[in-house]
């Protein structure tokens, strides 16, 4: 039956009974993928999949080699961004009803306390991983050969990431949120430290500005919230998603993730990603979402009570993962909260540019004494830093033994600035030692982060009322 | 490559997702409530009588319930499991089933007034633990108030002299025992008292965290906090300086009126207040309020451990006999500087002038008529020199080298400005005839035989005392 012959009606109704057939079509454009040709085209016709190959190395799938890392930063953050959208329909960012409004949502709100959970835990998750994945991208050596610029990405997004977070952690203004802000709001005007030691402050009151635009006045309230907020669901996502759209581009640019030299790309050693990329990715999302979901069943999200700035929590603290730049403020307030983060950040984004050897590329810990390099650092890091540590708490600092000493002597010489200097020079002689660039990588990077580790612990579980040391599950003392 | 691995992967991790979105969505649609009210239903149905209550116990609908006050800024959602407060068929149930007891509910329907409002707890949240608010987990700053303590919460709205016979018997009983037991010499309420203890405005509504629960040991809450610190102060704020000890009983009546100092968050809409508490007018009912808890019945002197300081016997006829009411007037309106005596005139304590001059008729009402024999300080020519001497002999040891008594000296600071600015006619009368009821014995020829000329050296000497550092 010609087209013609048929009425106008029955046209209508064979288009319904097409439906099946021409709406996936064309949401593939290429219609069922059947041939190797229409199953590439599923990708490269996709706005989604087309950031990745028509073909994948199978080195690429190898499940020891990257660990899913990224992958699985990256389905926490889609996880916490659906979560988050259905947060912000009850969510309200006023003093008088914050605090309610997350009440309302833990306890009359269908699901709310376990979407609150999940987008709380999927969210701190983030963080672990995030830096998971740096650790595997950096041990792996996959920061050469045209990636330096996306490692350096890679970094903001680790700090956009840690500003996400703790903007979030301040909305539901209980005594968290509070207390957190206060601390947030006194590291980002520590830049008083510095102006002060130079007799600055009175003419260029710096800290004093940062402070007020986080809190949009000079003390944690009113104006705090909506500021805070608009970071949380505005700016920050904005500014992630765009470096994040690039850090992905920038791979598929760089032909994929890395592997070594050795592989050659040819049809033996690549599968098409429509199936096997798809669904090793399919099987990441759901193994994360499974967690994440099992963890906030079981394991409710802070909530605490109303904020109260008369009762002040003692310690105050930070959300866990800055506990460890709260223990470093401790010393020095400047150098804590602003010096030695930002010395960190640079070092680690300047890491591809000091480091160019060509060699290992997509080989864990490049090759044998890559490993024992990063063993040995380990093991001196954690000696040094722990014995910096116990001296610190034990005989205190340069306040306790000589009391006028000048607050510049504190703020260049505390037992952070050291353990960084220390770093630096121990990678140094890594290079000089070994030889090698990437030895002196490997060592700065796993110092790094076994700091990161022990500097979080010990202001998490060590640290009691007013900053002083407590053995974990020992007694604090009531004031 | 590796698809058998992740496709392995993807069907446990999918398995394991949709069972536990179940278990999520299961425990999602049976909160803790709806057990509570199926219940309820049940005992409803079974109560009910009459055609009319059987079609209202069919007919109750199982759902989430609750009252959005906004006059008073809360959400009360109790109901979800006490469902028969306001149910004349609940009244043998049990407790949350039951009726609410009483006949309040007459004049404060739920819809108007909630729950939390008179009982407080967690009016938000839907599970048992999170609304009474009781555990330490529960963060919530004012927990459900125990039946002992419920009357503080009728003073919210309505005043002393309307609950007095209105069945708020504990209120008004501990507003008494506030009145009585001299709490504002340490404690201001409302700009009146001493500045010892801490300020009680608003204490009733204090967040737990305000107080240190660390000794507390009922529930960790600001009224078991209140009630024990009465009946020990030391145990529950280990440097505690408050004197009044209370038995149980007195204790748990003074917290329920502690828990009424609540600072004005009922909208005036709700309060019924008529008449304003009177303020005492005797002198004996002021010097109960403001000077019992120290000086007691103030006829022995009192060395006080806590203060390290002995608390003089004001009441004492000798310390009568020796001291103008001018002088008297002007210790209690300025206090003294060093000790613990506050400066109760209108700027500082907040007592008026009048009220002090009752306080002090009602101190020397049993002044003995005969003033001392005069000493006739004036006659003799005094000796500072030969005064110091003596007075290291004689009186240190009571007084202290310095003069300064305080901690472990039983004698009084005698460089503070009132006995230095007192008249050397009563000082060398005080030293001639000792003090009765206190350590003060007599110096004169009554007791250890000074000579008149002695003591005026001792005095002169004693005068200089402030100049010294």
């Amino acid at each position: 039956m010609s087209e013609a012959d048929q009425s106008g009606l029955g046209k209508f109704i064979d288009n319904i009974k097409a439906l099946r057939t021409t709406l996936p079509g064309s949401y593939l454009r290429a219609g069922k993928p059947a041939s190797d040709m229409t199953k590439a085209s599923v990708m490269f016709n996709n706005f989604f999949l087309h950031i990745q190959g028509v073909r994948t190395h199978i080195y690429t799938l190898r499940p020891g080699y990257t660990l899913g890392m990224g992958l699985i930063s990256l389905f926490l953050l889609v996880i916490t961004v659906v979560s988050g959208i259905l947060l912000t329909i009850y969510y309200i960012p006023s003093i008088e009803s914050a605090y309610n409004s997350v009440k309302d949502i833990k306890y009359v709100v269908f699901a709310g306390n376990l979407t609150r959970n999940i987008h709380k835990w999927a969210g701190e998750g983030m963080i672990i991983f995030v830096i998971l994945h740096m650790a595997r991208v950096l041990y792996t050596g996959s920061y050469k050969k045209g990636r330096e610029f996306n490692w350096v990405i890679g970094i903001i997004l680790l700090a956009i990431t840690f500003m996400i977070n703790f903007t979030g952690y301040l909305l539901p203004w209980d005594q968290l949120s509070y207390w957190a802000l206060v601390i947030g709001a006194n590291i980002a005007q520590s830049l008083n430290e510095l102006t002060d030691i130079f007799g600055l402050t009175r003419y260029f009151d710096i800290g004093g500005l940062f402070k007020e635009l986080l809190l949009g006045g000079t003390v944690p309230g009113e104006a705090a919230i909506p500021r805070v907020y608009f970071f949380h669901i505005m700016l920050l996502p904005l500014v992630m998603f765009l470096f994040l759209g690039a850090h992905f581009w920038r791979i598929r640019k760089d032909g994929g993730l890395t592997r070594p030299d050795i592989f050659e790309l040819d049809d033996e050693t690549t599968v098409l990603s429509r199936p096997d990329l798809l669904q090793a990715e399919t099987a990441v999302f759901l193994l994360t979402f499974a967690v994440v979901l099992i963890y906030s069943i079981y394991i409710n999200a802070p909530l605490k009570e109303l904020a109260n700035p008369l009762i002040p929590e003692n310690p105050a603290r930070a959300p866990w993962y800055f506990l460890g730049l709260q223990e470093l403020v401790s010393y020095s307030a400047f150098m804590g909260g602003i010096g030695l983060p930002a010395l960190a950040l640079t070092g680690l984004a300047l890491i591809p540019y000091l480091d160019r050897e060509p060699r290992y590329v997509g080989i864990w810990f490049s090759n044998k004494e890559g490993r024992g390099v990063a063993l040995q650092s380990f093991f001196v890091g954690v000696i040094v830093l722990t014995g910096l540590l116990a001296i610190t708490v034990n005989f205190g600092w340069f306040r306790d033994w000589w009391p006028d000493v000048p607050q510049l002597a504190i703020t260049m010489i505390n037992p952070g600035t050291l353990w960084v200097g220390f770093t630096m020079a121990w990678s140094l002689r890594t290079i000089r030692k070994t030889g090698s660039t990437r030895m002196g990588a490997i060592a700065l990077f796993t110092m790094f982060l076994l700091s990161y580790v022990i500097l979080t612990y010990m202001g998490t579980e060590l640290r009691g009322p007013n900053w002083e040391f407590y053995w974990p599950h020992e007694q604090w003392p009531v004031y | 490559m590796y698809r058998r691995f992740y496709l392995i992967l993807l069907l446990i991790s999918g398995v394991v997702l949709f069972a536990f979105s179940i278990l999520a969505i299961v425990k999602e649609l049976n909160p803790e409530w709806k057990g509570y009210q199926s219940e309820y239903k049940k005992i409803f149905i079974d109560n009910a009588e009459g055609p009319e209550a059987d079609v209202l116990a069919k007919q109750f609908d199982i759902g989430h319930k609750q009252i959005y006050l906004k006059r008073l800024k809360r959400v009360d959602r109790c109901m979800n499991c006490h469902a028969g407060v306001e149910n004349p068929f609940m009244s043998e149930a049990e407790v949350p089933y039951r009726r609410h007891s009483g006949d309040y509910l007459d004049k404060h329907p739920v819809a108007e007034f909630g729950c939390t409002v008179c009982h407080d707890g967690q009016g938000r949240a839907t599970n048992m633990k999170e609304a009474h608010g009781i555990e330490f987990d529960t963060h919530w700053d004012r927990p459900v108030l125990p039946f002992t303590y419920i009357e503080s919460s009728c003073a919210g709205c309505h005043d002393a002299e309307m609950l007095k016979n209105n069945g708020a018997i504990k209120f008004a009983a501990g507003e008494k025992l506030f009145r009585e037991k001299g709490c504002r010499g340490c404690h201001k309420l409302a700009g009146e008292g001493g500045v010892l203890g801490k300020n009680l405005d608003g204490i009733g509504s204090r967040p737990k965290h305000y107080f240190s629960l660390r000794y507390v040991e009922g529930d960790k809450t600001a009224y078991a906090w209140l009630r024990e610190h009465f009946v020990d102060p030391a145990k529950i704020v280990p440097d505690s300086g408050m004197k009044v000890v209370l038995n149980d009983e007195e204790a748990d009546l003074l917290t329920v009126y502690m828990l009424t100092m609540k600072s004005g968050e009922i909208p005036k809409e709700y309060r019924r207040i008529m008449n304003y508490p009177e303020r005492p007018v005797t002198g004996e009912a002021l010097y109960r309020m403001y000077c019992i808890a120290c000086h007691t019945s103030g006829e022995q002197t009192i060395y006080d451990e806590i203060f390290g300081r002995t608390i003089p016997a004001i009441m004492n006829p000798s310390f009568l006999k020796s001291i103008n009411d001018r002088l008297l007037t002007e210790m209690i309106k300025e206090g003294r500087n060093g000790t613990q005596m506050t400066a109760w005139k209108n700027d500082a304590a907040g007592l008026g002038d009048d009220e002090i001059q009752r306080i002090v008729a009602y101190i020397t009402r049993n002044r003995p008529e005969a003033g001392p024999e005069p000493f006739g300080f004036t006659k003799f020519s005094a000796d500072v020199r030969a005064g110091r001497e003596l007075y290291k002999v004689r009186c240190a040891f009571c007084h202290g080298e310095t003069g300064r008594g305080g901690k472990g000296f039983l004698g009084i600071d005698l460089a503070n400005p009132v006995i230095q600015g007192a008249d050397p006619e009563f000082l060398a009368v005080t030293v001639r005839d000792g003090r009765p009821g206190t350590t003060m014995v007599p110096f004169g020829e009554k007791g250890l035989k000074l000579e008149a000329r002695e003591i005026t050296d001792v005095v002169a000497y004693v005068r200089t005392l402030s100049m010294k550092e």
